[in-house]
């Protein structure tokens, strides 16, 4: 249990070094990405993806995924969106949003948990069916002019250049992370996600813990299209359209490991950092944005070629460290040896 | 009887593709009465460009399946091959037939890079070819800026003879790709169930480690399966390439949940081990049949075919896991109840 928490304590301080790094070597190459304002709008401009991929943490961590997150988003952001433009007031247009999350995850942790269906199957089930509901809701058509005061949200800034947004969504992530990692509750979603029958067999609620990191995922995905259209100012039916794979990829690069049962929700939000930034660092290196799907894709396959080749090997250590001991002095001199 | 499990497997394979027989055989009865020109073979026949492509990748995804993996790369690999035959042949001067030659060959390369991966490094499929996916559309895109020819614009003006793949047509009627995909279908059928090749997947999706004793080697073959997709993505790609006449980038990037919805639908476990070409080649064509006959005899807009395809795909996995799991059978009689109570 200690290793464990020593991994994961590893894994997500790995994910801020490179960050850090990342941001400190672009520097040198082009100081002017190292001026403030540009810092903070590399944060600023991830807040989308930190929801989305602190949503979708929570289902990764329990060993599941959920491709549905995009089309969530567009649909969370088409129906509030529009019940703000008809005149409606903004806390029925907010939980209206909010619901269509929650109905999508409950959808969601149904199939995966009690219906026992492969998450990735049963989610792009979904992901079909919801964004259909986008073209149904609309009629293929945008959803324009927004009222004023609610874009206008997405502008008030505070302690220099930081937007209400993401301070607000920094610091539920923070707090949602103090709560997975030190509340009992909290740590059934890792508990199962690293081995769900051992975690069932100590009297956790394997299955329920799903439904709930499902219906946490659908509602910060709507959170997420709510907080979209405040952004951009309109919804095409598209929006969101390959979010869930950018969410997926953020939660890799913040040191999640897909198979469940290892990483943070600090983790992924910086992995959303970096995820986000790729393209405006590429502008500040002189290259076109046309590298972004590049390097994100060599950005990604690195990190996880490199983080199973680590594990794998530690996994071989502690096998021949068991062996071992198990056969004695003798045998442990000889594997030494051997090394 | 020596391989009575084989022919169980067999059996039961071939009940689910029964099954798909007659989903196929009802949706072209609902759809001909809606409307009887949906049975016209030119305007039937004449649907096949739309869902080509789709069919012939879901062919051979479902070898990767199989294993145990999956391939979420397969439309990248589309569009980089068009890319790649367009740039080949108007920028660099290649015949158009070396062209096509060599976008298989960098679609089977980008296939082995991902096989590799997954099989000798130990990731994750699904990580794998996500990460490939965005590799794969960004080379292409960089590959298009090669191009003296603005990207989105696309490369036009191939040579009849190359355009002449999608447009040929069998005794007048029946369009070239439906034999490509025939013929596809019929390499896939031998290939996973009639040769070695095939047997070792199956063992491989069953139980890796119990296949790696058996003295197969099980991550050469996976990698293989990687390849495999990867090559029958590039055909997808000069067979659209041939239909549009352009070469874009982007073209197959929308193809991803169609593909895997097709091998799922067909019968393949996502876990490995199970799953068969016919079943995908039928499910390939429910599926395609689907999105050409709703908006043609029930007016259905193009935009919201999602849900039909997303509702279908939904319907079976709850069915087969349903008809799995009898435990789950009775805790659905109560929610019937339930249900029932709520009406009265």
């Amino acid at each position: 249990m200690n290793t464990l928490k020593k991994i994961t304590k590893i894994r997500e301080i790995n994910s801020l070094f490179f960050l850090i790094a990342l941001f400190a070597i672009v520097g040198m190459v082009n100081p002017a990405f190292l001026s403030p304002t540009t810092l903070f709008n590399c944060f600023n401009d991830s807040v989308v993806f930190t929801l989305l991929a602190t949503g979708i943490a929570f289902v990764i961590l329990t060993g599941e995924i959920d491709v549905s997150i995009g089309a969530t988003l567009g649909l969370s952001a088409a129906i509030s969106s529009s019940l703000l433009r008809d005149g409606s007031s903004w806390f029925i247009a907010v939980a209206a949003g909010l619901l269509s999350g929650v109905v999508v995850g409950l959808i969601n942790g149904f199939g995966v948990s009690t219906l026992g269906i492969p998450s990735l199957i049963f989610t792009l089930g979904t992901n079909g069916v919801v964004r259909g509901m986008i073209y149904v809701y609309t009629g293929g058509a945008w959803v324009e002019n927004l009222p004023a005061n609610f874009t206008k949200l997405s502008q008030i800034k505070l302690f220099g250049n930081l937007t209400i947004f993401y301070l607000v969504v920094l610091l539920a992530v923070i707090a949602a992370h103090i709560a997975l990692t030190h509340t009992r509750r909290g740590r059934y979603f890792i508990a199962v996600g690293d081995n769900a029958a051992g975690a069932t067999l100590v009297g956790i609620p394997a299955k329920r813990t799903k439904i709930i990191a499902y219906v946490l995922c659908g509602v910060l995905a709507s959170v997420a299209g709510i907080i979209y259209s405040s952004r951009i100012g309109f919804i095409t039916p598209t929006a969101g359209n390959g979010y869930e794979m950018k969410a997926i990829a953020a939660c890799v690069l913040g040191g999640i490991s897909l198979s469940g049962g290892l990483g943070s929700l600090l983790g992924a939000s910086i992995g959303a950092v970096i995820m986000s930034s790729v393209s405006r660092i590429l502008v500040f290196l002189g290259f076109s944005s046309d590298y972004d799907n590049t390097i994100t894709g060599i950005l990604l396959i690195t990190i996880v070629v490199i983080d199973a080749l680590t594990q794998n090997r530690a996994a071989t250590k502690s096998r021949h460290e068991r062996l071992a001991a198990r056969t004695g002095p003798a045998h442990a001199k000889k594997g030494g040896a051997a090394k | 009887m020596k391989h009575s499990p084989l022919d169980r497997f067999k059996k039961g394979v071939k009940s689910w593709e029964t099954v798909l027989l007659g989903l196929l055989f009802a949706e072209f009865v609902i759809f001909g009465i809606a409307n009887p020109k949906f049975l016209m073979p030119r305007v039937l026949l004449g649907s096949v460009n739309d869902i080509i492509s789709i069919c012939i990748i879901s062919l051979f995804v479902t070898f990767v399946m199989i294993t145990g993996g999956i391939d979420i790369q397969a439309g990248s690999i589309v569009g980089l091959s068009s890319i790649v035959i367009g740039v080949t042949w108007q920028d660099f001067g290649l015949n158009i037939w070396v062209a096509a030659i060599l976008a298989m060959a960098v679609a089977a390369l980008c296939g082995a890079l991902s096989g590799f991966f997954v099989a000798y490094c130990g990731v994750q499929p699904m990580v794998v070819t996500l990460g490939g996916s965005f590799l794969y559309s960004g080379i292409a895109l960089l590959v298009s800026n090669i191009s003296a020819t603005a990207s989105y614009k696309g490369i036009s003006g191939f040579p009849d003879n190359f355009t002449q793949i999608a447009k040929f047509k069998l005794f007048g009627v029946i369009p070239s790709q439906l034999l490509i995909f025939a013929a596809l279908t019929v390499i896939a059928y031998l290939l996973l169930h009639k040769s070695k090749f095939g047997r070792k997947v199956f063992l491989v999706g069953v139980n890796a480690r119990a296949a790696e004793y058996s003295g197969i080697n099980s991550r050469f073959i996976t990698l293989l399966t990687y390849v495999l997709s990867g090559v029958s993505a590039s055909i997808a790609g000069i067979v659209l390439t041939a239909y549009l006449g352009t070469a874009k980038s982007d073209i197959g990037v929308t193809f991803t949940l169609p593909i895997i919805t097709a091998v799922v639908l067909g019968g393949t476990l996502s876990t490995g081990g199970k799953g068969s070409v016919i079943g995908t080649a039928l499910a390939a064509l429910v599926i395609g049949v689907l999105r050409f006959g709703l908006p043609l005899s029930f007016k259905v807009s193009n935009q919201y075919l999602d849900i039909p395809v997303g509702l279908l795909l939904l319907v079976v996995v709850v069915g087969r896991s349903i008809a799995a799991n009898p435990t789950l059978l009775r805790k659905l009689g109560i929610g019937k109840a339930k249900g029932q109570k709520n009406k009265a």
